[in-house]
């Protein structure tokens, strides 16, 4: 059994709370913030090789800043029991409650893939998906955000309402085909699902956090940029997908709340607009579809925190050197604004080594220190 | 004739499908690809013609344009769909022969990988170039690789992984394409590929954008 890195919190001045509220306004702090995302099979390979308790939580292992915890389903119809249509061996394939035929591993961790969807344009937008989006309680995972808040407090680590904005939301609903020929043929009809996804969600978190209590911050997914270019051009940002980005970033403003937004995929060209629309901070800058943390700390690190941009690539080689060669270029200058929390470039897949990642946050911290 | 050849490149290129669709804005109300294809063929030009002058110089344009991000995929996919209503009118040629392809292009993303629209960009572009595509879909073993090379030999070859954790299967696929078809042409490409990635596997080359898989084929063939 590895041993939970102690060093960290026993060196450190400040909460995960304080570190990161501070990290987000690019003030001063006693070292960089930590946080990771972890495929599924990696925590199952670290816990079978005795690295991590049966259970064990990686926030508490490697006393990660943050906590998140995603409580809302966005589903069309939440009664729908999703149905079998095919089986084999690997996968399975499933209509779900969008309307989306979705096909899924059964062997491994994988995003699923989208076959069909019901819904393919305006009318059938009404028809489909758009009279079921009631901001319905039902919808809510109460239990799961009170105790997750309450786990974060307990470790003093800052605790994100986590979910999807709108351009997450809509795609399952009719595929990326669909939504993005949609952008160019039909664009009032991707601006109503707009609206009404992010008034939903408003809608859901006023309810959440009237009775639950406030998180620390908001913590979006919106992946909009796949390799070398965004999926659409800043001009469509600004007209289509800002306004939903907006509307719930300015809710979080209104209650104090700082937002990051993560994004896979190259979406430099986006982040004139994300600011407008009044991000925090970007997670998680993929080195390997262009993102460049330097070229983001010199261009926009006055106005905007930064989280991740560590080749993912450099951990799953293994090799400590490279690691630390990674970590050295980047760290001392990223830190400089106070304004960094350190992260993959993506997630921690199981070809890392328990060891390797152990290694990355010891080095990372320590020439994160102020 | 040119000028009905270059208002069909147009129409591609803008992503103006027909006649009574909207998008375009500006060429809203005007015939678009499939009215002008039709209206070449019936005056006599050869469906070879429509195909080069018309259709290829069109997704090259676009395409061009979405390699250099002075277009992004919405603009891809219109032009995508246009191409595919003036395809309709080509299609009885090719089948007869009268009409032939410059090659055929296998491609699928490789097996436990179940993203596709890198792949489907990359199909939508070859196609537009005059290739014809043998799309096998997601998640695809090597044994259906070498299946579909079996069926339609001197094919060349385009694998496609999103992840990470997928590309390492490209090399199985690679190899084994390798040993039973040496002479096919291998392209690689997605997110977590570099050419040194594809150099290292024994693909023959690493296509960053869709435009460079046709572009590096055409010049493969050529």
């Amino acid at each position: 059994m590895s041993a939970a890195i102690p060093n960290i919190e026993s060196k450190s001045l400040m909460t995960g709370v304080e570190r990161i509220g501070n990290i987000l306004k690019r003030k001063p702090v006693d070292r960089i913030g930590l946080y990771e995302h972890f495929w599924g099979d990696t925590q199952k390979k670290w816990t079978a090789a005795g690295h991590l308790r049966p259970g064990e939580s990686l926030e508490d292992h490697f006393n990660f800043d943050l906590q998140l915890f995603w409580p809302f389903n966005m589903t069309a119809r939440l009664d729908y029991v999703p149905e079998i249509i095919d089986e084999n061996e690997e996968t399975v394939l499933t209509r779900d409650g969008n309307g989306a035929v979705l096909r899924r591993h059964k062997l491994h961790d994988a995003t699923p893939e989208h076959v069909d969807f019901l819904v393919r344009d305006r009318a059938t937008w009404e028809e489909h998906a758009k009279p079921h989006l009631s901001p319905d309680r039902a919808r809510i995972d109460f239990e799961g955000y009170r105790n997750a808040r309450r786990q974060a407090r307990e470790g003093n680590r800052f605790f994100a309402w986590s979910g999807t904005n709108v351009f997450e939301m809509m795609h399952p609903v009719c595929g990326h085909e669909y939504m993005l020929m949609g952008m160019a043929v039909d664009p009032e009809w991707v601006c109503d699902m707009v609206d009404t996804y992010s008034r939903l969600a408003v809608s859901l978190m006023e309810i959440l956090f009237a009775e639950e209590g406030y998180p620390d911050g908001l913590w979006f997914y919106e992946d909009m940029g796949f390799k070398g270019r965004p999926f659409f051009s800043l001009d469509m940002y600004r007209a289509i997908i800002q306004p939903g980005h907006r509307s719930t970033i300015d809710f979080a403003r209104s209650h104090g709340l700082p937002v990051i937004m993560h994004s896979c995929g190259y979406v430099e060209p986006l982040l004139p607009g994300m600011l407008e629309a009044g991000i925090d901070c970007l997670q998680v800058i993929e080195v390997k579809a262009g993102m460049d943390l330097l070229a983001l700390y010199r261009d926009y690190g006055e106005r905007l925190s930064l989280m991740g941009g560590i080749d993912v690539r450099v951990l799953y080689s293994n090799d400590r050197q490279r690691i630390d060669a990674e970590l050295r270029q980047k760290i001392p200058v990223v830190k400089g604004r106070f304004g960094y929390v350190l992260h993959s470039d993506h997630s921690i897949p199981d070809q890392v080594e328990y060891d390797s990642y152990r290694f990355f946050v010891e080095r990372g911290m320590e020439l994160g220190r102020y | 004739m040119d000028d009905i050849l270059q208002r069909i490149a147009t129409c591609i290129e803008r992503g103006k499908v027909n006649a009574t669709s909207p998008y375009p804005p500006d060429l809203k109300g005007q015939d678009g690809a499939h009215e002008l294809t039709k209206a070449a063929l019936e005056m006599g030009v050869s469906p070879s013609e429509v195909l080069a002058q018309g259709l290829v110089v069109g997704m090259n344009s676009i395409g061009r344009k979405f390699s250099e991000n002075k277009v992004f995929v919405p603009d891809l996919l219109m032009a995508s769909k246009a191409m595919q209503a003036a395809m309709v009118h080509l299609k009885p040629f090719f089948e007869s022969g009268e009409a032939k392809h410059r090659g055929t292009f296998i491609i699928g993303t490789v097996q436990g990988d179940l993203h596709d629209i890198g792949k489907n960009l990359v199909s939508m572009v070859m196609e537009g170039g005059g290739w014809e595509v043998i799309d096998l879909g997601v998640d695809v073993s090597t044994e259906k690789f070498l299946d579909a090379l079996k069926s339609h030999p001197g094919s060349a070859v385009g694998l496609s992984a999103l992840l990470t954790t997928t590309m390492v299967n490209m090399e199985k696929t690679v190899a084994a394409v390798r040993t039973q078809h040496p002479d096919t042409k291998i392209i690689v490409g997605g997110a977590p590929l570099t050419a040194e990635y594809a150099k290292k596997i024994g693909a023959d080359a690493y296509a960053p954008d869709p435009q460079g898989a046709l572009d590096y084929l055409v010049g493969a063939v050529a």
